[in-house]
């Protein structure tokens, strides 16, 4: 057998302060094939990336073997490890809209690996930055193009071929997709799997998502407070989970088609699920006629951000309303809720028009409330937690008393006991507890409807489950509409009643989930669901 | 509810003491800027009043130190440290009022600008943009002259001159938390102007204005100086500039009378010091990222 690309023996990592990050894990990568490394933030499996090059902070106690290629990157001296990093073990950052450079052209960065490693001759260098933009499947006129130029899928595949450019023999790609889009996600994915086969590189893959993983990776570990807990084929470990962390990390991407995942987000609430009858639908809350929104475009013309949009949101129900980022979601919601001017239109509130004056829209924002995407920025870090949801009841002047209004909306978003998290900072709390905490302050005001902007895209998977569950259950206690703006196809298969489908700025499809989901009539629906990872539909 | 919200801020505020306490210049400026103000509160307990007046003055005319005038005397046989002590109180409250009264006219306008945006921004800004081009000095000695009068007519004429600077960067930083999603919620829920501006760019604004505002207090006091040094002012006023012009006036500079120079000299500069140096610890403690690079 040949050496493995990357062996790990009893690697420990621990930052001052006694946190151990990474507790004893033993990993082998043999050439040419993935290995996928799963687990939920704080894990530890951004630490294990950073170990191999020895890119951890200087107080970072690391001990145990780090083989790469059969030698130990720990004894390796400056100039050595230097030459190892990105021509024998490259990294793909994530976020790949913060790790180029913003003002120096694609083709020098894809470049500056290939000088400084000399593993070309100079006079090759441009004729390899080609051939690795074609290897990315991107035109060659890109080399010109400034990141800000390219699309984020776009810049993905030229951090894979920064990745490659010195034909390295091990790829660490730390969340490689996690800001994409499921299309291009689902490109990035086959891309990556075609050039291991091609060039017979290891490659380690870090997500959070088991099912990204499962359909690339052939073998799976499961991290779990720094421990690997399950490590196996990616078929078993998706399949047949047995570790109680990774069963919890397969639920929470639910398959859709499953029945049993129908209105059944993974939740270990003792609360549990309202049951799964579809509750019977009162008069619609919210419609829109024709909503159209425009921007002015820099330099002239103008963005139709928003095209003729119909869309009905009627009493106890909860509408997901899907698209690609930059379809136009997050202006419908924030147009719906009065932030955004129309430009031709209406909304009808009840039947009404809404208000533009500001007090007549300060009355109907008593009705409709906002979730937002990033409950870590959504929270005022200088405002406790009585203070923020304390804060719509102020601004309303509501009448009763203070204190019994804020522990009530604390109450039904679970936050309990409510004494305990009354006088506590945001920054002390976990994402979960932040987006209960941005949800209570919406609740505190007695909505009708409910506008959640991502509500869960930036929490673990964990925790997912249990926000949507929360929803559910407040539809059915308190009878809240809800309007749930998603990319996610298996959040609405999670929890709503109908689909909309939006594609660049208008509704191309609207139904009842089963009927949206499973038959999609639209070309752009059809897309959308082929995307998706082979684990999380049904074949 | 109040009480916890004054506990975390009173405990928020023993945090930036003890933070600021671990920076050595800042406390030695702190002290020095203490002693001061002390001298300046008490100046009447230690020289009576009747000190300043010529008709009571008991010294020579331009003696040197000695043990009766530790600092010597002035062309109407006045103690210098009488004048240097009570030149005190004017210089400092003429410094720290114009300082206020920038501030004020900085944020105000910093924060409307950014909040507003559209034409207000446009209007406020071109507005700052006009004064911040002015020479300050010539704007200063043209509002001393035009409105004529005493100590606050200066305040006014430094108040009116050095606000652009602070409202730059008040806009800044308004523009900054603005961007933050926090606000949109806050707007979700209701909120209109007042609400946004007062709950939330106020509080974190607030640190940087402070910072500002101590570094601004110095800048103030040399703007007195210099005015009434250029005889600006009622020369009736004891600040630490008139007593410098009385001196340039009397002829101390040929007469070799270097006492009566010297002291406000040193007192503006170690003041001003001072207040520099608190004005840099302050921001450090109250400016995380500047406290990496240290």
């Amino acid at each position: 057998m040949s050496t493995p690309v990357l062996q790990l023996r009893d690697l420990r990592v621990t930052y001052p302060g006694g946190m151990q990050a990474v507790k004893g894990v033993d990993l082998t990568l043999p050439p040419g094939q993935t290995l996928g490394l799963a687990g939920e933030s704080g894990c530890g499996k951004s630490t294990l990336a950073m170990s191999v090059l020895r890119l951890l902070p200087k107080d970072a106690e690391v001990s145990g073997e780090i083989l790469l290629d059969g030698e130990d990157t720990r004894t390796m001296s400056w100039g050595r490890l230097r030459a190892v990093r990105w021509a024998g073990a490259s990294i793909v950052f994530q976020g790949a809209m913060h790790a180029l450079n913003p003002v120096r052209r694609i083709g020098q960065q894809i470049a500056e690996p290939l000088r400084i490693h000399a593993s070309v001759p100079p006079g090759r260098i441009t004729a390899r930055v080609a051939e690795l933009l074609a290897a990315v499947e991107l035109p060659i006129d890109k080399t010109e193009a400034y990141p800000h130029e390219l699309s984020g899928g776009q810049k993905q595949r030229v951090m894979i071929a920064m990745a490659l450019a010195c034909e390295p023999r091990l790829v660490i790609a730390d969340e490689p997709t996690t800001a994409l889009d499921v299309i291009v996600q689902d490109q990035v994915l086959k891309l990556m799997s075609k050039l291991v086969t091609e060039q017979g590189i290891g490659l380690v893959m870090i997500s959070h998502d088991l099912s990204v993983l499962g359909s690339v990776c052939e073998r799976l570990a499961v991290m779990y407070q720094g421990e690997i807990v399950e490590l196996g084929t990616a078929d078993t470990v998706v399949g047949d989970p047995q570790h109680p962390h990774t069963q919890a990390l397969a639920a929470a991407f639910p398959t859709i088609g499953d029945v049993a995942s129908r209105y059944a987000p993974a939740t270990t609430n003792p609360a549990g699920l309202p049951q799964k009858t579809v509750p019977e639908l009162g008069e619609p809350v919210l419609r829109t006629e024709d909503l159209k929104v425009d921007f002015r475009r820099r330099g002239g013309g103008w963005t139709h951000a928003v095209k003729d949009v119909n869309l009905e949101v009627r009493q106890r129900e909860i509408v997901a309303l899907v698209g690609q980022s930059g379809s136009g979601k997050t202006t419908l919601a924030r147009t719906i809720l009065g932030l955004q001017a129309s430009t031709s239109g209406r909304i009808l509130f009840d039947s009404k028009p809404i208000p533009r004056s500001s007090k007549g829209l300060k009355d109907y924002r008593r009705q409709v409330q906002l979730v937002l995407q990033d409950p870590t920025s959504a929270l005022n870090p200088r405002h406790s937690v009585y203070e923020s949801v304390a804060e719509g009841l102020r601004i309303h002047r509501l009448p009763g008393d203070e204190r019994e209004q804020v522990a009530a909306a604390l109450e039904a978003a679970e936050l309990r006991p409510v004494e305990r998290y009354m006088p506590v900072l945001p920054h002390q709390l976990s994402g979960g507890q932040r987006q209960r905490v941005v949800i209570a302050g919406a609740l505190a005001l007695q909505p009708r409807l409910l506008v959640a902007d991502e509500p869960v895209a930036s929490l673990d998977a964990s925790v997912r489950g249990e926000i949507l569950a929360l929803l559910l259950r407040l539809r059915a206690q308190l009878g809240l509409a809800a309007l749930v703006i998603t990319h996610d196809l298996g959040l609405a298969w999670n929890i709503a009643d109908r689909v909309a489908v939006m594609y660049q700025g208008e509704l191309v499809e609207v139904g009842e989930v089963e009927q949206v989901l499973l038959e999609p009539r639209h070309a752009y629906t059809k897309s959308l669901l082929a995307a998706l990872p082979g684990l999380a539909r049904l074949a | 509810m109040t009480s916890p919200v004054w506990a975390r801020r009173r405990a928020a505020a023993g945090n930036v003491w003890r933070e600021f306490r671990s920076n050595r210049g800042g406390l030695i400026g702190l002290a020095i800027l203490l002693l001061f103000i002390l001298g300046a509160v008490f100046a009447p307990l230690l020289v009576p009043e009747a000190a300043l007046d010529v008709t009571k003055a008991t010294g020579g005319r331009l003696q040197a130190p000695s043990g009766d005038f530790v600092l010597g005397t002035d062309e109407s046989g006045r103690s210098l440290l009488a004048l240097v002590l009570w030149g005190s109180r004017g210089s400092l409250v003429v410094g720290l009022s114009a300082t206020l009264l920038s501030v004020v006219i900085g944020t105000t306008v910093g924060i409307l600008a950014a909040h507003f945006g559209r034409w207000v921004s446009a209007v406020l800004m071109r507005l700052t943009d006009f004064f911040l081009i002015l020479p300050s000095l010539v704007l200063a000695i043209a509002l001393g002259v035009v409105l004529n009068g005493g100590l606050g007519t200066i305040v006014l004429a430094i108040g009116l001159v050095s606000w652009p600077t602070g409202a730059r960067l008040v806009r800044a930083q308004t523009l900054s938390v603005e961007a933050r999603p926090y606000i949109e919620r806050s707007r979700a829920l209701g909120g209109g102007h007042t609400h946004v501006i007062f709950k939330h760019v106020l509080p974190s604004v607030l640190p940087l204005v402070f910072v500002n505002m101590t570094l601004a207090v110095g800048t103030a006091i040399v703007a007195e100086s210099t005015l009434t040094f250029l005889g600006l002012g009622n020369p009736n006023d004891v600040t630490w500039g008139t007593v410098l012009h009385a001196g340039q006036a009397a002829g101390a500079v040929t007469f070799g009378a270097w006492w009566y120079i010297l002291p406000p000299g040193a007192a503006i500069a170690l003041v001003v010091l001072s207040f520099t140096m608190v004005g840099r610890a302050l921001e450090t403690v109250l400016n995380p990222k500047l406290k990496e690079r240290r």
